[in-house]
């Protein structure tokens, strides 16, 4: 549910944790981001960061600048004023990413991890069964047939959770266990409901189905796209993944390692949740893609 | 320069207070994990409190100046030798061109820093030297330092005052036995875990498990008991009652992963699908960071204000009025 007013509990002497509902839900998702903007905008002394999440926001504050009861009356004060959902318009920038689905890079980590691990069903073929379909270039197509919304980024640097905007390419997917070892960086990943493309060769427990060459952290900057920043999204942004071939796929790999790759980001577009429900209302929910 | 002749454990650079804005892209805080020790080591050199220094965790490094300066060792009680000969901790020293400094074993205490007149001058990344060595950002290179490696020191704004000290009750008070009170804030998800649990929680001795580091301290304790929050809940949340939809982390959180509390310290991931019942609060760093694998944790509820206003004090103490000469 999404609660009517927020709730507020301490986190120490220098967080504050806002709950705004308890379930995953993009309404809700999308009022938590509303809010961190009009937060930001506000710029109150004494807020440092604001760490926006599903539908809870961790606040963190200078308690020598700004008291608990401060922070609670101004950021509840601001929700209090935000109006109807429906007229707020955000800033979403729109990335795309190229994606060999079903790739090498992926394969040989579950070959890896069948091996020293515990033999397990091919990821793809595992969520083609389970999401009760016809093969695995129907998931190709489900999967890269919607725009993803970052609901929020963490428990690893530059790692975005990503929840289909399309509700008829929403999948669902069981969690390795044990989990990985090892992931490669760039895999394209499937836990839950939330896909994600893991910045970095890290552990994990998303089934894995593709590979884009396309960074989303680089700590050495080489990458236009991270002149300003290490890693490229931010919550609210969004996302879409295009199938390529092998061919495509090593031009762009060879394009990053040379440095010379300029990400695909549509960076003036915004995103009206007005419009969104419009376009909601016209879906044929019967179709599969 | 400083040339790293041995680096021991896990040395790193640290600036206070680490590096902030990026935490919703999922870049911690880090910054040094005892920041009363830290401060005053830099003030004993002459620098401000937030330039970078090393912290040294458990075994110290091995480090030879290539030019004259002044340093100050501040936090747990090493052995410090400068060519062979030993030099005094919570002051400031001055160090000959070429000199050799031996830090040796933590012995009382588990986390040393050191303080160089200028500050350690490496690169900052995202408006910080601090090093966040799991994925490879800041410090050296992104992680600890290494052997061979050279440290580029900064010009000196003044040059440091050698016999400068800290005044001993000005200093963190890192006890020689091995059990700590370490405080603990309610919240933010206290209402997960039922009364009998929250007692528990207080009640017992948690013991520090050698798995722990900068990312987070793991505790061994008995078991944990929950609300009907924690087990009614809808599917979204996870299935073990500790699981909650994901949430940002506070700094500090003691965050619940099935029946395994792990307090989440400076490096520690910023969001993440487990509850927090409890919050260590800022004044109360300096302990876990002084702590050691199998040393026990008593946690002491205190609340907000209470919590605040220990770090004031900390502050309060982090200036020049803590020091004296030290003849």
């Amino acid at each position: 549910m999404i609660y009517d007013e927020p709730r507020f509990t301490p986190g120490g002497d220098r967080f504050i944790e806002m709950e705004l509902g308890d379930e995953l839900n993009f309404d809700l998702n999308f009022l938590v981001h509303a809010l961190t903007a009009r937060v930001r905008e506000a710029d109150f002394d004494g807020i440092i960061e604001l760490l926006p999440n599903m539908a809870s926001i961790v606040i963190s504050y200078d308690p020598d600048r700004i008291g608990y009861d401060d922070v609670v009356r101004k950021i509840g004060g601001i929700f209090a004023s935000l109006g109807s959902l429906e007229d707020v318009e955000l800033p979403s920038p729109l990335y795309t990413f190229p994606v060999l689905y079903f790739d090498h890079v992926t394969r040989a980590c579950w070959e890896d991890y069948c091996a020293r691990i515990v033999e397990k069903e091919y990821d793809p073929d595992l969520m083609v069964r389970l999401n009760k379909l016809e093969s695995r270039a129907q998931l190709a197509r489900i999967h890269s047939g919607t725009e993803y919304w970052v609901a929020a980024l963490g428990f690893y640097p530059g790692l975005a959770s990503l929840i289909a905007l399309d509700p008829r390419c929403r999948l669902t997917a069981p969690k390795y266990n044990p989990p990985r070892t090892w992931t490669p960086k760039g895999t394209l990943g499937y836990g839950g409901s939330v896909t994600c493309l893991y910045p970095a060769r890290t552990p994990g427990g998303y089934q894995i189905i593709g590979h884009s060459p396309v960074p989303v952290v680089d700590l050495e900057q080489r990458l236009r796209a991270f002149r300003d920043r290490l890693a490229l999204l931010k919550p609210g942004d969004r996302v879409r993944f295009v199938p390529v071939g092998r061919e495509e796929y090593d031009h762009v790999e060879a394009q990053v390692e040379s440095g010379e790759y300029e990400h695909q980001v549509a960076a003036y577009a915004k995103f009206s949740i007005r419009a969104y429900h419009a376009w909601l209302e016209t879906l044929d929910m019967s179709i599969r893609f | 320069m400083i040339e790293v002749v041995k680096a021991g454990l896990e040395t790193s650079v640290q600036d206070f207070p680490g590096r902030y804005g990026f935490w919703e892209q999922g870049f911690p805080p880090s910054g040094p994990f005892d920041m009363w020790s830290f401060r005053l080591a830099n003030l004993l050199v002459g620098n401000a409190p937030d330039v970078a220094g090393l912290e040294i965790q458990f075994l110290g490094p091995t480090l030879r100046f290539e030019r004259e300066t002044v340093i100050a060792l501040t936090g747990a009680t090493m052995a410090p030798k400068l060519d062979g000969a030993p030099i005094p901790q919570w002051e400031s020293v001055a160090v000959p061109a070429g000199a050799v400094l031996e830090t040796g074993f933590a012995r009382i205490g588990a986390r040393a820093y050191l303080a160089v007149a200028g500050g350690i001058e490496t690169a900052p990344v995202l408006g910080s030297r601090s090093t966040f060595h799991m994925a490879g950002v800041g410090g050296m290179e992104g992680h600890a330092i290494e052997d061979g490696q050279h440290l580029p020191l900064g010009a000196c704004a003044k040059d440091g005052t050698p016999g400068r000290r800290v005044k001993e009750d000005c200093r963190p008070p890192i006890p020689k036995e091995n059990s700590w009170q370490i405080e603990v804030v309610a919240g933010p998800n206290d209402d997960w875990i039922d009364e009998a649990g929250q007692r528990m929680f207080l009640e017992s001795d948690w013991t520090l498990q050698a798995r722990s580091n900068r990312t987070g301290f793991r505790l061994t304790g008995p078991e944990w008991t929950f609300a009907a929050r924690a087990t009614d809940k809808g599917p979204e949340h996870g299935e073990h009652p500790s699981n909650i939809l994901d949430h940002g982390y506070p700094v500090g959180a003691v965050n619940l992963c099935g029946q395994t509390p792990i307090i989440l310290v400076n490096d520690g991931p910023s969001a993440g699908g487990f509850i927090n019942p409890y919050t260590v609060p800022s004044a109360a760093f300096w302990k876990l960071a002084q702590s050691k694998p199998n040393d026990t944790y008593r946690f002491h509820l205190v609340s907000v204000t209470e919590a605040q206003a220990a770090r004031r004090a900390i502050d309060a103490l982090c200036t020049e009025s803590s020091l004296e000469d030290a003849r």
